[in-house]
Parts: C-alpha cells; structure tokens; sequence
C-alpha cells in the first residue's frame, strides 16, 4: 500500500434521463467544490452519447484526471462507456436512487443527490493504488482427480486447449463406473436404441495424448497452496510432486449403502443392485422373470431423500438387455414415478413398447425369498391393494452417493476436502455457478457434484476444466475468478496490529487463510473471492482493500451531512450487498417505487463485510438508523459468499451489546434479507423503517 | 388379493384388437378425471388400463365397469399418451364375448376374419339343407312368392327353433357372466336388491346416460336411430310371423305395420350412416376400427339393404327376387343367431351389468 502519485479528481454530471428535471445539479457542483477544492466539474444534458463522452474525455486529458466520479445512473449499466484508461471511474447512482425513487426539486432529494455525491468522492479520495496479487512459481497445469467419464472428457478438454494435464486415478484402470457398463443409453441423439459403449475411444485418446500424463493406482497425499500454484503429492508407486494451477475433482459415486436395503430382499443371492446386474448380465445366463424396483432406498426420509436422476434411465436400460439376452424373460417393473429427463423420455417410450415389459406405480411392502421365486408384495399400486409378484431375480434400481472428496487431502485450516451440502455433495449453488466449489480453483464434475447421468457428467467435466483453465488466466492476470470475475483488488493485512484472534481464519467462507501454530493467519490471496468477510470479521481493521477498507466506507459515512435534530430531517445509513439488494434497488428504481428521501446507500461486497466499526461511525455522526439489506440466508442460501448474511445475523446480537453499552434502542440497526426479483419490496421495507425511526426520534449523538 | 399372473398372451391380444400399446400408458389419471362413470375410490377406466397392461385376464372379464361404459370417447380424447382407453375398453368386451361364448368356436367364428367364409358357410349350408328336405330349394315359377320358396310356417318354425337354441346357449353365458361380477365386485354392506328391471328398462330406452358423452355427441342419435328401428322392425316382425297363421300374408304395402317397418328401415340407415361417417372420418376420437365394429355395422346395413330390396323385388317382380330373399336369410342369421357372440352381444351383456350394478346399488 503506497500513496502514488498527485490525485486529479473529477466530477462529471450527467443531467439527462429525468435527473436534470429533479436535481438542481449546479448545487452538485458547488458541495463538490467544497468537499474537494479545485475538483474539475462538468455537467452534460447526456453524457453516455457520443457528444458527452468526447466532452468527458477531453476534460480527462486535458487536466490529468487520474480520479473520476461519473454522476448518472446506476453501475451496473453502462459501464462500458464509463471505462476511461488510466482512470480510477467511481459512479454516483443519481439516476435509479434518486431521481427515480424521490420526489422532484424537493430540498430533501437534493439533500440526498448531494450527501450521496460528497460520499462517493470521499471514497475517490481515499482509495489507494492497487498493485495486483500474483503468486509467485506459478503453473499451468491442471490437475484432474478421477479417471471416470467426467475426468476423462474434463482432461481431454483441457488438453485439447493446450494446457498440461495431469490425470490421477486410484484404480489400474481409466474408465470408472461408465467403463463397466454393457451398452449405453441413446443420450440426446434421434435413435431411441442403445448404443455400444463407446469410452474406450476417449480412453485411448487421453492415453495417447502428449498433453496428458496419467497416473494410475495413484492417490493424492497432499494439495497445499492457492490457485496458479498447488503443491500436489501424489502418493503413487513413485511419490511425485507436481506443481499445478488449477484442480478437477471429478471422483464419481458409489451405489447406496446395500446393508440398508435388507427390508427389500438385498442379501439373497436373487437379489441385486443395479451395478450387480450391470455385471451379472454380462457373465450369466438371465432367468425368465424379473423384477425392477425403482428408487429403491431413494426419495425417502429414511435412506436417500434425494432422486438421484439416473437410475430410472439405467432400470429400462437393463430391462431392455434382459429382453436382449432372454426373448422369453417378462419383466416387471414397479416405480414410485418414472423419471427420465430431457431426451431420455423418448427412450422410455421404446422401452414400453416392448410389450414383455410390465410396469406398474407401487409401493414395496415386503420382498421374500421362497421355493418359487423371490416374492415382491406390492401396495398402492391399481393392481389391487396388496399384491405379490413372483419372479426368479429382483434388481434394486439403488441411488448414487457422492465419493467423500476427504481424499483430496487439502492442507486447508478448514479441512482436507471440500465443504458439503445437506446430501453429502460437495457445495455449489447449481443455477448460478455450477462446477464451483468453496474452495477457490478447485471444481467439482460429475456425480461428486451432484447425481446424474453419464452425458451430463462428460459435460460436466468439459464445464469444470473450462472454469479450471480461466482460474489459470486470472491468476496470472492477478485478477479473481468468480464471482467478481476481473477484481483486481484483494484483502491486505497489516500484520502488526493483527492480535492472533483468528477471527478471519475461521470466518472466511472458501478458507482463504492458513494459520500458524500460533494462531496467526496466513493469507493465500488467489484462494480469495473478494467477499470482503474478513474486512468485517476483524476488530482490530487490519484488513481491507485498496478500493474498499475501514478508512473509504468510514469517509463515506462522514461524507454525509447530517441536520440537527430540530431539523426533523432523519438521515438512514443503508448497507447495500451489491449482488442482489442493489440491483433490486436499481429494480425498484426502474419501476419509479418511490421512497424516504432520507437513506443514504453504500454500496459493500457483502453484508458480512461490514465492520463493527462502521455502525459506531455512523451512530456518532448522528445517522438516526441503520439499514443493512442483503441476500437470504438458510438452506437455500441466495448468499453468493456462502454465509456472509448469516454472519451479519450472528454479529448483530453483539452489536445489540454496543448499542446498550449507548443507551441507544436496538430498532436502530436492522437487518432485512431480499431476493434479487424482490424490488418490489424495497420500497415498503425503507419507508417501513423511516416511519420508525420517526417514531424512534432522533439519535442522541446527533448533535454531539 | 393375492398373487398375481401377468398374461402376456391376454394383454398381446388386447393390444392387437384395440390397436393401443398399452405400456405407454403412465398411470396419470385423465382418463379417469374426464369420466362421468368413474367412482372416487376406484379410478376407471385408469385401473383397467394398468390391468390390461398386466394381461390380467381374471379382472377384466367379467368386470362390471367396462360394460356401463358408453363408449364416449372422452378419456381417449384426452389421453396425453394416446393408449385410447375407449379402444381398450371394446377390445374387453370383444375378449368377453368370446370368453363367455359356447361352444367356444361360436366365439372365435365371428370375432376373426379368417373364419368369415365359415360364419357364412354354415346359415349357407343349414338354409340349402332346410330346403332341400322341404323340397322347395328351387326358382318357383308365376308371380313372386317368398311362401313358395320358402313356406312360412317351415321359416318361423326352423328359424325360431335355431335362434332360441343360440340364445340358450348364450344365457349359459351370461349365468356365468353375472357370478364373475358378483366375484369381482361383490354386493356393498347393503347387500342385493331386488332386480331393478324397469329403471333399467326405462335407463336404457330414453339413452339418458349417453347425454354424458362429449366426445362422441352424434352417437346418442345414431345409437337412438338404430335401437328404436330395431326395435321397431322385430315388433313388425312378430306380428309379421302372426298375420302369416291369421291374415293373409304378404301385407298390402299401405298396411301400417308395413308404413312402419319402412321408416324403421330408414332410421337403420340414417343411424348406420351417422356410425359409418365416424367412423370413417373422426380417426381422433374412434381410433382404429375394427374387424367386430365393422363386421356388425356391414351386416346390420346388408341385412336392412336386402330386405328392402327383397319387397321392392316382390313389388317389382325382378328376376332376382329369389336370390336376394335366400341372401337377405343368411344376413338375418348373421344379426339375429350369431347376435350374443358379435358386438351385439352388448345387448344382453350390457344389460346384465347395468341390471347387476344397480341391483348392488353402484351408480
């Protein structure tokens, strides 16, 4: 961190799209001579067109401006436009926060177009130059766990780009579970038939390709260090040390626990699971009648709750072998629902051609083994209300577990694999990141991520070595990967006021810090994703960014204005997530949702990154409230950094304590969660809150 | 219940007739939800759909359901799936003609086509045999006479007797038929009631369940036409067959028993016209036909065509007169005796179920 350079500070105006006619933008001008003396301004009736920018631009040259605060609409539009080289561009949100949302040439909406202007370019005054973080030794290379179908196309994709991969695989044999197998489904090709297995081609060519190493019989000792420079030891024949950038995992399934599943007949030798039969079909001669049942031990509170998406698809699959091997074999078929997405549908409907095929809806009540034959008793199905179906093999169409990912051996202070979900699969919110893991340049693929078939798991490694490939380039670039891909800032620390209290370490969501013995965190910044937690975690405010630290949001905070309380004019520090509060905001805006004139919004990376210290700044500046709106937290958790809201839920009851040691009521800090759809809500929850705090009277400090 | 015995035999002959794979059905229920018959406990036709696809012969036959169904068409309309329970549902009833039939090959004779040349070989051969010991299988000479040909009292008496021997064998049949429903869908808490026979009667004559039917609306007039000209031709008949002994016979066309079995003539054929257009142009709703629709619908119009044609060659004293009437015989028999082994045979089948399921009180 070093003060570079003279600052050249400007502020531009844009006066168009509706700001013009309710903000008198001159007065912009003037608070921001005051707040910054000989700050260079210019205001245009539209200053994203051609005109505007070229006016924008000559302004920037002629005067050297290095700092630039763009007063127009919201961030996240335009931001092309807004991108001048060489300039640190800072916008001010007057269009979607203002003009849009308050009442026109009214005092208070000006009030509110000024504090917001002085805030932003008390933040432009404080930032610091970024140097980006760039680890030293880095590599290239990628490193593929699993020699499954996943593993295999994840390798051969990154190969096919020209990046060295290194293939390991615990077994001798590449392949996995999809190299086992007697015919494949169709998969989303027009013919409905099965196909022959085709992975040997893809095994072959990942043998013979230059760009990939393969290593067989070979476990994972260790993974140490941070994306662009993984430590790995592979524990092989030949221990090897290998120095990767990037990491697959693409480590497969196992079947569901069959000692489980004794209730449905499992431990008869007339009895299978679906892998069992998979192989039996392929060694043995097929008896004349036998029974599917489907999801078994799934979709149900007592063994998987989950569906685990293939095994329908696999059940027909091997009726249809049955039929094959044994023309005068009948099958039966008793399912829950019969699951088969997307184009597999279209494989169902030639399997129920097969009229030796029976199926029916039911639900297994017994299964027996007698002299003639394994009895199946059948309830809620229309055949009748209990039924027995008699036949001579029984095939449990069982549920995929996910393989623990334990054995990456990750030398992580927050464990050796990869955090999980509910069901044992490792974490990932799926719509939005799929492929994602909380540990930073480490990706899942496949059925380790989430069940599913044996197509979906080969895209799926194509996916995950794609992300792995550009985890590779920004690290080279310094930038970080996902979610604020291109940020080129990171947490800094200043380790001499660091006290050891591990606070950062143990709230960090994607386990960005290491410690030693000692308890003093050691930072691997190309771990990080630029949530900003740590900013909030720590209480001694050794951590921030160049662009984002105690100092920028305590000067926005002081930025503010703030009339005495015979004014009657309440001023609300409202907190902002920018991931999905702020364009709901923005949303809010779009749809003119008018509301208080009196918040004052910044804008943070993350709710859990707003730090203690910000709330006692603002509370004794005489802000009367403070609103801190970010995304849900709970099972299906909208946060993108994982648990920041939670956190914020969690440090607010020792903010309570604060408040008290103030004598202050405790409605004056509140926390409100909100989807990104949700807009629609802003509006009542600020003016909820505004009437409140009228009611609540001014804060005692205001004056002061 | 107990065990059960998928029939692969059973359900390939169910698909065969009815034209419908019955595996695609996926149990949905739309069927069902579109029915006016089916009761809330015991989803029809949707359970009969996963029975057929079970071959479960033993539940199917002998199922009273199937046969309060009016073939509306409705749960085939809208069968997201296109299994056609309606078709499903006729290919039952074909199957239970032939179960219940005795002997067994008076079944098979009018249920496949390849034994069509004996099902008309044999009135063929009875007609020809008949005659030769009457002594009269000849062309008569002079003005037309049927009686000359075919002397009434021989007629009535050789034709009754064999009609009455067809039907006793069918009530065997149908004795039989009336034990499976009471097997498979025994009396409720309330027990048996006493035969119904005049609600029944007085359901079946004003059609008052057919107003349910929406995807087959003509069928209520069609059927209408085709029950009231029947009805109305064997009332000509009968009293036809007592003019024969007491007046004298044939009936001056301006008699009007006469009148009336000429426009019972013409509500045949406005009703077969109805059925025959359906069926050949509203495939959506129909479906396949098939060998039993067609074979019913074809000698019932013969039947009909022959006997006008067979008055109208006494009026006109054609040359053909003789031929037309021996041929118009053998579609009497083809209607008339073979009535409780074709689809006809709902006529009895029908009307045993409705009697049996009120008398349990099912609606």
């Amino acid at each position: 961190m070093m003060e570079a350079r003279k600052k050249h500070m400007a502020l531009a105006v844009c006066t168009g799209c509706g700001i013009g006619e309710c903000i008198d933008t001159d007065k912009l001008d003037d608070a921001a001579g005051e707040a910054l003396q000989g700050i260079n301004c210019i205001q245009h009736g539209s200053l994203c067109s051609v005109a505007g920018l070229a006016e924008l631009n000559r302004m920037v040259g002629e005067k050297g401006v290095d700092r630039l605060a763009v007063a127009a609409c919201s961030p996240r539009v335009k931001s092309t436009e807004f991108e001048l080289d060489g300039v640190h561009v800072e916008r001010i949100n007057l269009r979607e926060q203002v003009a849009w949302v308050m009442e026109p040439d009214h005092e208070d909406t000006q009030m509110c177009a000024e504090d917001q202007t002085r805030m932003v370019l008390a933040k432009l005054d404080t930032i610091k130059e970024n140097s980006p973080y760039i680890p030293d030794h880095l590599s290239s290379d990628i490193l593929v766990v699993g020699g499954g179908i996943a593993g295999l196309t994840s390798a051969l994709e990154g190969a096919r780009a020209g990046y060295r991969v290194h293939l390991v695989e615990r077994s001798d044999r590449l392949g996995g579970y999809a190299g086992r197998i007697y015919k494949m489904l169709p998969g989303s090709e027009e013919s409905a038939t099965l196909k022959e297995p085709d992975l040997h081609e893809k095994v072959k060519e990942v043998e013979g390709h230059p760009g990939i190493e393969v290593y067989l019989e070979s476990t994972i000792e260790s993974i140490s260090g941070e994306p662009g420079n993984f430590s790995v030891a592979l524990n092989n024949r030949l221990v090897s040390e290998l120095q990767v950038g990037a990491v697959v995992t693409a480590t497969g399934w196992k079947p569901y626990n069959t000692e489980k599943l004794a209730p449905l007949g499992y431990g008869s030798p007339r009895v299978k699971t679906l892998e069992e039969f998979e192989q039996f079909v392929q060694e043995k001669q097929l008896p004349d009648r036998i029974l599917f049942i489907l999801c078994a031990g799934s979709r149900d509170e007592k063994h998987l709750s989950y569906c685990s998406s293939y095994c329908c698809g696999a059940a027909l699959k091997q009726a249809l072998y049955v039929r094959e091997k044994n023309p005068n074999a009948e099958v039966y078929i008793v399912y829950r629902d019969i699951r088969t997405p997307g184009f597999q549908e279209e494989f169902y409907k030639m399997v129920q051609a097969d009229d030796a095929i029976f199926m029916t809806k039911g639900v297994i009540e017994k299964v027996s083994d007698t002299e003639d034959g394994v009895e199946v008793t059948v309830t809620e199905s229309l055949l009748d209300d209990r039924v027995t179906i008699t036949s001579d093999m029984v095939v449990l169409a069982t549920g995929m577990v996910p393989n623990t990912t334990a054995d990456l051996n990750l030398q992580y202070r927050l464990g050796k694999g990869l955090p999980e979900i509910e069901y044992d699969f490792s974490d990932s919110h799926f719509t939005c990141f799929p492929y994602e893991t909380r540990r930073t340049g480490i990706f899942a693929a496949g059925t380790v991520r989430a069940p599913m078939d044996m197509e979906m798991s080969g895209e799926d490694g194509a996916g995950a070595m794609m992300k792995a490939i550009q985890t590779v380039e920004c690290v080279k670039r310094g930038e970080a990967v996902h979610p604020r891909a291109g940020d080129m800032t990171w947490p800094e620390l200043y380790m001499e006021r660091c006290t050891d209290c591990k606070r950062c370490t143990e709230e960090c969501p994607f386990g960005s810090y290491d410690e030693t013995e000692k308890g003093t965190p050691l930072p691997n910044p190309a771990r990080c994703r630029r949530c900003g937690i740590c900013v909030g975690s720590c209480p001694e405010r050794v951590i921030g960014f160049a662009d984002f630290s105690i100092n920028s949001v305590s000067a926005m905070i002081k930025a503010v204005h703030v009339p005495d309380e015979f004014e009657e004019k309440p001023r609300i520090l409202v907190f902002v997530c920018e991931n999905d509060a702020y364009p709901a905001l923005d949303a809010a805006g779009v749809n003119r949702l008018k509301y208080s004139p009196f918040v004052r919004i910044i804008p943070v990376r993350c709710l859990g990154s707003i730090n203690k210290v910000w709330i006692s700044d603002a509370l004794s500046h005489g802000y009367d409230g403070i609103l801190q709106i970010g995304c849900k937290p709970g099972d299906d958790y909208q946060c993108h950094f994982i648990h920041g809201s939670e956190l914020t839920e969690q440090r607010g009851e020792n903010l309570q304590e604060t408040l008290k040691t103030m004598m202050l009521e405790p409605e004056r800090i509140r926390t409100r969660f909100i989807e990104i759809t949700e807009h629609h809500e802003i509006q009542e929850m600020i003016n909820d809150y505004a009437e409140e705090m009228e009611l609540i009277g001014p804060n005692p400090y205001k004056s002061m | 219940m107990g065990k059960i015995r998928p029939d692969i035999g059973f359900k390939r002959e169910l698909s065969r007739l009815s034209g419908s794979q019955l595996n695609q059905c996926m149990q949905c229920g739309n069927c069902s939800a579109v029915c006016s018959l089916a009761p809330a406990e015991r989803p029809f036709p949707r359970k009969e759909m996963v029975w057929s696809g079970w071959g479960l012969k033993d539940k199917l036959i002998g199922n009273v359901d199937i046969w309060l169904c009016y073939q509306c068409g409705d749960c085939s309309t809208y069968c997201p799936r296109d299994v056609k329970p309606a078709d499903v549902i006729s290919a039952i009833r074909q199957k239970t003609y032939q179960h219940y039939a005795r002997p067994r090959f008076l079944g098979k004779l009018v249920s496949d086509p390849a034994w069509l040349p004996v099902a008309i070989a044999i009135p063929v051969v009875v007609i020809i045999a008949i005659l030769s010991l009457a002594g009269t299988f000849r062309i008569p000479e002079g003005p037309v006479d049927y009686s000359a040909f075919f002397p009434h009292g021989l007629l009535n008496g050789t034709f009754s007797a064999i009609t009455l021997f067809f039907y006793l064998l069918a009530s065997l049949g149908i004795g039989r038929f009336w034990k499976d429903m009471k097997r498979q869908t025994p009396p409720g808490k309330s027990g048996m009631k006493s035969l119904p026979v005049f609600s029944v009667l007085g359901e079946i004559l004003s059609h008052s369940s057919f107003s349910g039917c929406g995807s087959r609306k003509p069928g209520k007039v069609a059927h209408m036409l085709l029950f009231f000209g029947f009805a109305l031709l064997i009332m000509v008949t009968l009293y036809a067959i007592w003019a024969t002994v007491t007046h004298h016979y044939p009936l001056p066309i301006t008699n009007p028993f006469k009148i009336l079995g000429n426009m019972a003539s013409l509500m045949i054929y406005t009703g077969l016209g109805i059925m025959i257009w359906q069926r050949l142009f509203n495939r959506r709703v129909f479906g396949k036909s098939g060998y039993s629709d067609w074979l019913l619908l074809v000698s019932i119009g013969l039947l009909t065509l022959s006997g006008t044609l067979v008055q109208l060659a006494r009026l006109g004293e054609w040359s053909v007169a003789y031929h037309l009437y021996f041929f118009h015989l053998v579609a009497v028999w083809f209607v008339i005796m073979y009535l409780p082994f074709t689809k006809l045979g709902h006529i009895f089948y029908r009307t045993t179920a409705l009697l049996y399921a009120r008398t349990i009180g099912r609606k």
